[in-house]
């Protein structure tokens, strides 16, 4: 897809294959509107996005699904809470399971609990602390991607999903998700520019910069220059 | 003071607020979801009953439902009658004179709605009917009662546009504005200011409303805060 927005001039292809795949890059390189564009959110200048044969936008014969009706879930980097519902309420949301509640009350109850948010549901959003609300946007997205009634799995757009949350949370959290996300079979697109966050995630790797992609492999490949330069400015500090 | 008036202008106002409500809320959300000449020009055409005068409006309204007029016959053919000078003329004429009363709150409280919540609701496969009966008018619900109470009382206080459209017909378009007139005319101040009182009584209630809106969000936050 080629599309420019601000100063940056975004012109990248690439292939989703595996479970769980990061698009990593400095601030301003355009992950984020990468993943705005798959949602539905940005309309690319020229390009084609397809998922599972479907095709969600193509510039030459003018095709663009609406957010709503594409196979994607998503959340963004602010929570995007809704204000007048508790948080029970906010995970519900776009749960697709209609005709099984009894199931997505299960599984709002096993998501509460993967993203350690129990005793929470009653809450309202204003009262709620900035890293609780992060993980139920998160959180929401995982059960409305669970439970849609579909027999192609939504892909699941994740930005910035575990910035600012304390360390030890935060691997908990990325691990345990992981491995429920792979058990449920939902692909993953997430967006970070943590290094620590892709190695933790084992995850495939897109590395982007400047709007163009530099290179697409596994995490330890990809960012091996990266994890290079970490571990020698740590050591460098130890020393 | 006229009970007959009374009664007329309160049915006049309640079916113009019902009616424009359900004109209002997707016309406001329509302009407010984006920008354009078509917009503008929409938001202009709302907007001008408030600088017409009120005389000019029930002017051209009195002739387009007149029998010179493709619309004007077109209605007549529909309702049997001319609508000029009728209850169903009038409440076209209210509607059509508290359409920016209605509209403009709602505009507002709809551009104030972050897009972050309505993509944020896309995002979890919402349709935009859903996205907007769901979060973004639980969201403006302050727009919405100030919306409501407007027209409403707009509708109570409106003259010209009914002296000119309705005329003065007991029962069928006699409103208590122009009740009121009557009454000064005959040198009945008496029962003109028991009139000017009610008339006094709806804008000040309708005000009160409005300016206790914030507050009462204000202790719904500090409520929502204390849960906690």
């Amino acid at each position: 897809m080629k599309h420019r927005v601000g100063g940056v001039s975004l012109n990248v292809a690439f292939t989703l294959a595996q479970p769980w795949t990061v698009l990593f890059g400095p601030s301003g390189s355009g992950k984020t509107t990468v993943l705005r564009a798959i949602a539905g959110f940005v309309r690319p200048e020229e390009g084609r996005i397809v998922k599972h044969g479907d095709v969600l936008m193509d510039s030459t014969t003018g095709e663009f699904v609406p957010p709503h009706q594409r196979l994607v879930r998503s959340a963004a980097q602010t929570a995007w809470l809704f204000p007048q519902q508790d948080v029970s309420s906010n995970l519900a949301y776009g749960s697709g399971w209609r005709s099984k509640p009894g199931d997505v009350a299960k599984i709002i109850q096993e998501v509460l609990s993967l993203f350690h948010l129990e005793g929470l549901g009653d809450r309202r959003p204003s009262a709620l602390s900035g890293g609780e609300k992060q993980r139920i946007a998160v959180a929401r997205a995982v059960v409305s991607a669970v439970t849609w009634d579909h027999a192609k799995p939504p892909l699941l757009l994740l930005d910035e999903p575990f910035t600012g949350l304390d360390a030890a949370l935060r691997d908990d959290l990325l691990l345990g998700l992981r491995q429920r996300l792979e058990e449920w079979r939902i692909p993953v697109l997430s967006v970070t520019h943590a290094l620590g966050e892709a190695f933790q995630l084992d995850a495939e790797v897109i590395k982007i910069a400047d709007g163009r992609v530099i290179e697409q492999g596994p995490v330890t490949n990809v960012l091996a220059e990266e994890r290079e330069r970490l571990l020698t400015s740590l050591r460098v500090v130890k020393g | 003071m006229d009970l007959e008036a009374l009664w007329l202008t309160l049915r006049l106002a309640a079916a113009t607020t019902a009616i424009l409500l359900l004109i209002a809320l997707p016309l406001a959300w329509w302009i407010a979801s984006g920008r354009g000449i078509t917009r503008a020009l929409t938001q202009a055409a709302v907007a001008l009953p408030l600088v017409l005068p009120p005389t000019v409006l029930g002017f051209y309204l009195l002739v387009a439902m007149g029998p010179l007029t493709a619309p004007g016959r077109l209605l007549i053919r529909i309702f049997g009658h001319p609508l000029a000078f009728s209850f169903e003329g009038l409440l076209i004429g209210s509607i059509i004179y508290s359409t920016p009363f209605a509209v403009q709150p709602l505009v507002a409280g709809f551009e104030a709605v972050d897009r972050g919540y309505v993509e944020a609701a896309a995002g979890l496969g919402a349709s935009p009917a859903r996205v907007f009966f769901s979060v973004v008018l639980p969201m403006a619900r302050s727009s919405l009662l100030t919306s409501a109470v407007l027209a409403f009382t707009h509708t109570v206080g409106e003259f010209g546009v009914v002296l000119m459209l309705g005329g003065n017909i007991p029962g069928a378009t006699r409103t208590l504005s122009i009740s009121l007139y009557d009454l000064v005319q005959d040198s009945n101040y008496a029962a003109a200011n028991r009139t000017a009182l009610v008339l006094m009584g709806f804008a000040l209630a309708a005000l009160v409303v409005i300016y206790l809106l914030p507050s009462v969000r204000r202790n719904q936050g500090r409520q929502a805060d204390l849960v906690r």
